[in-house]
């Protein structure tokens, strides 16, 4: 499956979603955080990326930067583009910015709970997407909105839309908003942690739900999450993101055959898996993420890093070419120690040895 | 919501029969009479005027003849037959019975001539607090951290840090004497309206511009907000249809309290700027012992606040479809 | 951060483990038990010293309540007591006003007055506040529509040409529309003579006995005397007065010996001139015998006895006269028990320069009408009192005299229409404010906490019904109820004085009556809360009992909550004691409190003459303590709040 949309990608040239050196910094009293650093990725028509870290790690400002919905002050963007559709969202003046937002680009949000706003029914929030972006009032609207509901599961849509969200169950609020966020029939679609709220047996219907509908609008995705796993089936390329920065870009399938990242590697190491042999203890990365208002010089994976040496508590990795992948199966990697590495990694995987073993003691 | 207005009255019932019976025989407790204040009644006139006011019938003859319509003649109660020429009104009928001390009145008229004047002190005074109160509060919320914002919060502290008299009195010498904008006191014109009106609504506008501003910071906060920003919708409307509805929120349960306060505040602000309003009619008739005032106003009052009360219950369900109503 | 934590730790990032020596371990360990000993309130405390506002709140509230407590040791003027003035003078630099008292003051005993600061100072010894008696009339003036109101100049010329004095002028709303009433208050000065005066009633001969003392006017006065009677019956008893007290010289059968009890003027409650009126003998009120010393009797009372004898004779035998010609005396006989109650009115005082009160009214009625103004004399009384200092402060006052000998300040930030310092009666009026809304909040903190308690306790149907009546309750116009209550009380006055129960007593209990409401709602969502809980559930499955889950388990979680409800309660009384004293209802001169100055304020502004400072320093003191209060409450209540423990 994953195969057969690299190679929709294939076809087009002009990305719909071109990111460039985007950076932002937030100032607070403990003084700047640097919460997005020198991110740059681009999104085919049609295509999925998906957008893999820790909490924290600035997938989600990233989101919002591209949104245009960071609170500023004390947001600042210090750097880059966000080119859509050719146009610099960065600097396009408000007006045309709210235009684009919500219609070509649309956004969902990660609590369904929380993200709808418990005074209206679902049929306003819903109508005033349409009236904002096309103008679309009355019985039109709502029959248009009664149809995305229907489109994204929901029986009785009619009555649906009277309801407040309160009465809904969490997965039911969840496609409402994937329903508001296709009402439109958006080019982009920024997903920011879909299912993570959510049950799990309501995170695989939400999943496929996206999956069908992505297929049937031919909408692009770009799904922010932090669980390797809803990636795993979901997405064409993947971008890990550790402390504000890209670790790591590659292509689904071999991002998971053979990762290029210490950090993508422990955090395939601490899925959890069905053949694990009982007694064995999961595997986690030792220590927390650095704390971005103080950052350490060289790699900020470094502290947790057991690969990490001098070089790398010194200097910042690039993101670099690594591997022999051509084309849509190019692969980048920040990592000084890549050859050591993926020595390592041939030699046992999916757990790093040395860490597994002490944990295992 | 039939339901809950039923239990209402009758929880509404069961509170207004307590007001009225408690207050009624603390006042037939206290020594003397309402004349005993006077020099030299003749005895004649003495009786006579006890006789007038059914002061020399027992006590629990007086209640029930102050309470309602019950047919009492010399022997006591008659509940069936008997002529209905002895059937006097009572509280039950609206009938709140004479003044003792303003001869010639009933406490319907008293109340019925002041409680005009009241009530539109009251409701300006509520527009004003509501309107500088939210305007504050949202306009805080929206430029939070700036000196507007600071400025607005230090007024809304002092304006519930001082009583509303002294706030009048800040209001008279400015607006008063020294710009001589507005006349001092009196009731009449107009005019006479903005200073008391300001002065009894300050220290609600105050407490609303602060309950405003949480609310809405918090509201502003919300993942919600987001979601609507992220649907482009125009500031103006996100604040408009998303924001200001579950910011206010607060406002709207601190409405039945505020009532009452500026019930209880129009007590003060109507001596202060000479207004013949009820609060000053029955401060007056509290200090003069004319009890049959005092607890006219009292029950007023009573079912006033009640009603405005269940009012506020009755549109917050209205506008927060998550409250529902048999819980309250 | 976290980072250099560990290193500090031992942590050795390349195998990532803590390489720690026993002593580092200890000392973690200790930390870590420190950390979860930091009790609710030390955790409380420290986030209550991170939020900045609400710190220099409590540092504010504690100096300030310090000073109020340590008023008597200040070197203030009296707040009663100054130069009789006709408006308020403005305040004053310290360099500028640096009055100094006479040295050598004689204890115990007036003298002649330079400035009302060695009054107030005199009195020290006398362990009360004196204050300089002001004769306070009341002029109606009625205008016609269209004639412009008479302002307060013409009534004050019409006083002054009557007395010879300047008056400081209250102008208040008239009964009725077109009229206003001024109240004129005329200093009495030094040589207004102490006089005794002697008035008959008209009553069988009976007579009323007037003693007007150096210093005091004439209000209500009663002097209780005791006798024990156990060691003997009265043989004879007679009264005595001089300048600076009143004296029951009595014998006693057996002993023979002349026995004194003496009470000086300056203790009698609500002096005024002493009006003496009963004698309390053995449980019964007994008329005295009135004789007075030296020469000053002018009216030859001795040997009245026989005369208020027949009168509680003739009493004796009615359950219940009502005296009508004879107003100034109400005699109550009921069961045998035999009372003299004597009610005083407008009663005739002399003193005025060698006039009798009476003439300077008659004075004031003759200009009236050879002016032919409009006013009308409606009443006339006198306006003073005297502030009980109980011993704690009679103690600081001694601690003052030491200090400061008799130095004391200018009025630094003005007076009031009476001369009386500023400064000083914001100082002493906040130990009125803040006893009052202590005292009534614990009122209600008592009965809220009961009540909520109780309700949330028990549970079940009674706490549904206790809670609707909470309910109810709030939906009552409560301080309509509290004001008709008060009005009633003070119809039973005199009678609670009886008991011991004073006017402040009542107060205080009325107000923490009607704020009990939310305290209630709020401990009884508490302790339903907690009652529900692991931790009570576990204590009471292993067997604690019940007296112990409350004491141990619920009243410190519930303390929390109700302290911050506390903090936010005292400026909601103090409020309302303002609000009780505009109406008059409040705290009674000659104590002020600061409601009763603000009222003063916006009693002084006035058309003529801004006097700013009146109303802009009582309310700069109101309202800086009632913000900080707030602001304390406010952050208490975040520093309480579990849900944010342990965050910064």
């Amino acid at each position: 499956m994953a195969d057969d949309q690299t190679t929709i990608a294939v076809h087009h040239t002009k990305p719909v979603l071109d990111v460039r050196n985007l950076g932002v910094r937030f100032d607070s009293h403990i003084g700047a955080v640097r919460a997005v650093r020198d991110v740059s990725f681009t999104l085919e028509p049609g295509e999925t990326l998906g957008i893999v870290g820790e909490s924290g790690s600035g997938k989600s400002v990233t989101s919002l930067a591209i949104m245009g919905l960071l609170p500023m002050p004390p947001a600042v963007v210090e750097s880059g583009e966000v080119l859509f559709d050719g146009r610099d969202l960065l600097t396009l003046p408000q007006r045309q910015m709210r235009k684009i937002r919500g219609g070509a680009l649309s956004m969902i949000f990660q609590d369904p709970m929380t993200s709808l706003n418990p005074l209206l029914t679902v049929g306003k929030q819903l109508g005033e997407v349409l009236a904002i972006h096309e103008g679309l009032r009355g019985r039109k609207a709502r029959a248009r909105c009664a149809a995305a509901l229907d489109n994204v599961g929901i029986p009785n849509p009619e009555q649906r839309l009277a309801a407040y969200p309160h009465e809904l169950s969490g997965g039911m609020r969840q496609r409402v908003m994937i329903a508001m966020g296709l009402l439109c029939n958006p080019k982009v679609l920024i997903a920011d942690e879909p299912t993570t709220a959510l049950d799990v047996t309501i995170q695989a219907q939400i999943l496929e739900l996206m999956q069908r509908l992505q297929a049937e609008h031919g909408t692009a995705i770009v799904l922010i999450t932090h669980d390797l796993g809803v990636v795993a089936g979901m997405v064409d390329r993947v971008q890990v993101m550790y402390a504000g920065r890209v670790v790591e870009k590659a292509p689904a399938d071999p991002l998971f055959a053979q990762p290029m990242h210490p950090y993508t590697r422990g955090l395939l190491a601490s899925i959890p898996t069905l053949e694990g042999s009982p007694g064995k203890r999961l595997f986690s990365i030792d220590g927390q993420p650095p704390d971005l208002a103080d950052l350490p010089p060289g790699c900020s994976f470094a502290p947790r890093c057991t690969l990490a040496n001098e070089r790398c508590r010194e200097s910042e990795p690039p993101l670099e070419l690594a591997g022999e992948g051509q084309g849509v199966h190019r692969r980048y990697s920040a990592c000084f120690e890549l050859d050591r590495l993926l020595l390592d990694s041939r030699a046992s995987l999916p757990a790093p040895t040395n860490s597994a073993e002490e944990v295992q003691r | 919501m039939l339901q809950f207005l039923f239990r209402r009255l009758l929880w509404f019932a069961i509170t207004l029969f307590s007001v009225v019976t408690i207050s009624f025989f603390l006042m037939r407790a206290v020594r003397g009479g309402p004349f005993d204040n006077e020099r030299a009644l003749h005895p004649a006139i003495e009786a006579n005027l006890e006789a007038r006011y059914h002061l020399d019938w027992p006590v629990w003859k007086q209640y029930l003849q102050y309470v309602g319509p019950f047919n009492l003649d010399h022997e006591g109660l008659v509940l069936f037959g008997g002529d209905n020429s002895n059937v006097f009104g009572g509280v039950l009928t609206g009938d709140l019975g004479p003044s003792f001390k303003l001869r010639d009145y009933t406490v319907n008229d008293i109340i019925g001539q002041s409680l005009p004047i009241s009530i539109a002190l009251g409701s300006v005074a509520m527009a004003i607090a509501l309107t500088l109160g939210l305007t504050a509060g949202i306009v805080s919320a929206l430029r939070r951290g700036t000196a507007l914002d600071l400025g607005m919060r230090l007024f809304a502290t002092v304006g519930i840090a001082l009583p509303n008299f002294v706030i009048a009195a800040f209001l008279i010498i400015i607006f008063a004497f020294q710009l001589e904008l507005l006349p001092v006191a009196g009731w009449g014109s107009p005019r006479y309206l903005p200073l008391p009106a300001l002065a009894l609504g300050a220290p609600f506008a105050a407490y609303i511009a602060r309950l405003t501003r949480t609310g809405m910071l918090e509201v502003l906060s919300a993942d919600y907000i987001r979601t609507a920003r992220a649907k482009g919708l125009p500031e103006w409307l996100v604040l408009l249809r998303h924001a200001i509805k579950g910011g206010i929120l607060p406002v709207v349960s601190y409405l039945g309290p505020a009532t009452a306060g500026i019930l209880t505040g129009s007590l003060v602000i109507e001596r202060m700027f000479a207004i013949p309003g009820t609060g000053s009619h029955f401060v007056g008739s509290a200090l003069n012992r004319d009890y049959t005032l005092a607890m006219g106003v009292t029950i007023l009052y009573t079912v006033l606040v009640y009603g405005l009360n269940t009012l506020v219950d009755l549109a917050y369900t209205l506008l927060d479809p998550r409250i529902e109503l048999e819980n309250s | 951060m976290a980072s250099k934590h560990k290193e500090a730790a031992g942590y050795d990032s390349g195998s990532g483990r803590f390489d720690l020596d026993a002593g580092q371990l200890q000392a973690l360990l200790n930390e870590a038990k420190r950390f979860k000993g930091e009790s609710l309130w030390q955790d409380a405390w420290r986030r209550l010293g991170r939020n900045r506002g609400a710190w220099w709140s409590l540092v504010f509230l504690t100096l300030f309540v310090g000073l109020s407590f340590f008023a008597p040791v200040l070197p203030l003027p009296s707040p009663m007591a100054l130069d009789p003035q006709s408006e308020p003078q403005p305040p004053f630099l310290p360099w500028e006003a640096s009055p100094r008292l006479p040295e050598n003051l004689p204890p115990g005993r007036s003298f002649e007055f330079g400035t009302g600061a060695t009054s107030s100072l005199g009195a020290f010894a006398d362990n009360a506040w004196r204050h300089r008696t002001f004769l306070d009339f009341q002029l109606r003036a009625e205008w016609l529509p269209g004639d412009p109101p008479p302002g307060g100049d013409e009534l004050r010329d019409l006083v002054k040409a009557a007395s010879g004095r300047s008056s400081a002028v209250f102008v208040k709303d008239g009964d009725e529309p077109g009229t206003v009433i001024e109240r004129h208050a005329v200093p009495l000065r030094d040589g207004d003579r102490a006089r005794v005066e002697y008035r008959p009633t008209g009553f069988d001969g009976t007579a009323q006995v007037l003693v007007v003392g150096r210093d005091a006017g004439a209000r209500e006065a009663w002097v209780d005397f005791e006798v024990d009677l156990d060691r003997g019956a009265l043989e004879s008893y007679e009264v005595r007065t001089s300048g600076d007290g009143i004296e029951l010289v009595y014998t006693l059968g057996d002993e023979g010996d002349q026995l004194r009890d003496r009470r000086y003027l300056a203790e009698v409650r609500g002096a005024d001139g002493i009006t003496v009126t009963r004698l309390r003998i053995d449980g019964e009120r007994v008329p005295l015998s009135w004789s007075v010393d030296g020469g000053a009797d002018p009216a030859g009372l001795d040997g009245q006895t026989d005369a208020a004898d027949d009168l509680v004779a003739a009493l004796e035998s009615a359950d219940q006269i009502d005296l009508q010609h004879l107003s100034e005396l109400q005699v109550v006989s009921q069961d045998g028990e035999r009372s003299i109650v004597v009610r005083r009115q407008a009663v005739p005082a002399i003193g005025q320069e060698g006039h009798n009160h009476a003439d300077l009214a008659r004075a004031v009625r003759a200009e009236i009408a050879s002016r032919g103004s409009r006013a009308a004399l409606l009443e006339m009384s006198h306006l003073d009192g005297i502030w009980d200092l109980n011993p704690l402060d009679r103690a600081l006052v001694w601690v003052r005299t030491k200090v400061f000998g008799l130095w004391q300040t200018g009025p630094l930030l003005g007076t009031d229409n009476k001369g009386r310092d500023l400064l000083a009666r914001i100082v002493w009026g906040s130990r009125i404010s803040i006893q009052v809304s202590l005292v009534a909040t614990l009122c209600s903190l008592l009965i809220g906490v009961t009540y909520g308690a109780f309700s949330g306790l028990v549970g079940g149907r009674t706490d549904n019904l206790m809670m609707r009546i909470v309910d109810v309750l709030y939906s009552v116009p409560f301080i309509f109820v509290v004001i008709f209550l008060i009005t009633l009380i003070n119809e039973y006055r005199t009678d609670l004085a009886d008991y011991g129960i004073g006017y402040m007593t009542v107060f205080y209990v009325v107000i923490g009556a009607i704020y009990w409401l939310t305290m209630a709602r709020v401990v009884r969502g508490q302790v339903l809360s907690l009652k529900n809980q692991e931790f009570v559930e576990a204590a009471r499955v292993l067997g604690a009992s019940t007296p112990r889950i409350l004491f141990v388990h619920l009243v410190p979680n519930v303390l929390s909550i109700v302290i911050v409800y506390l903090t936010l309660t005292i400026p909601a009384v103090m409020l309302f004691e303002a609000f009780l004293s505009f109406l008059g209802l409040g705290v009674e001169p000659p104590k002020v409190s600061w409601g009763l100055l603000a009222v003063d304020g916006t009693e002084a502004i006035s058309a003529v003459k801004t006097f700013w400072w009146v109303v802009v320093f009582p309310a700069m003191a109101m309202g800086s303590t009632l913000l900080a209060l707030n602001i304390l409450g406010d952050g208490l209540r975040d520093a309480l709040d579990p849900k944010l423990r342990g965050k910064d």
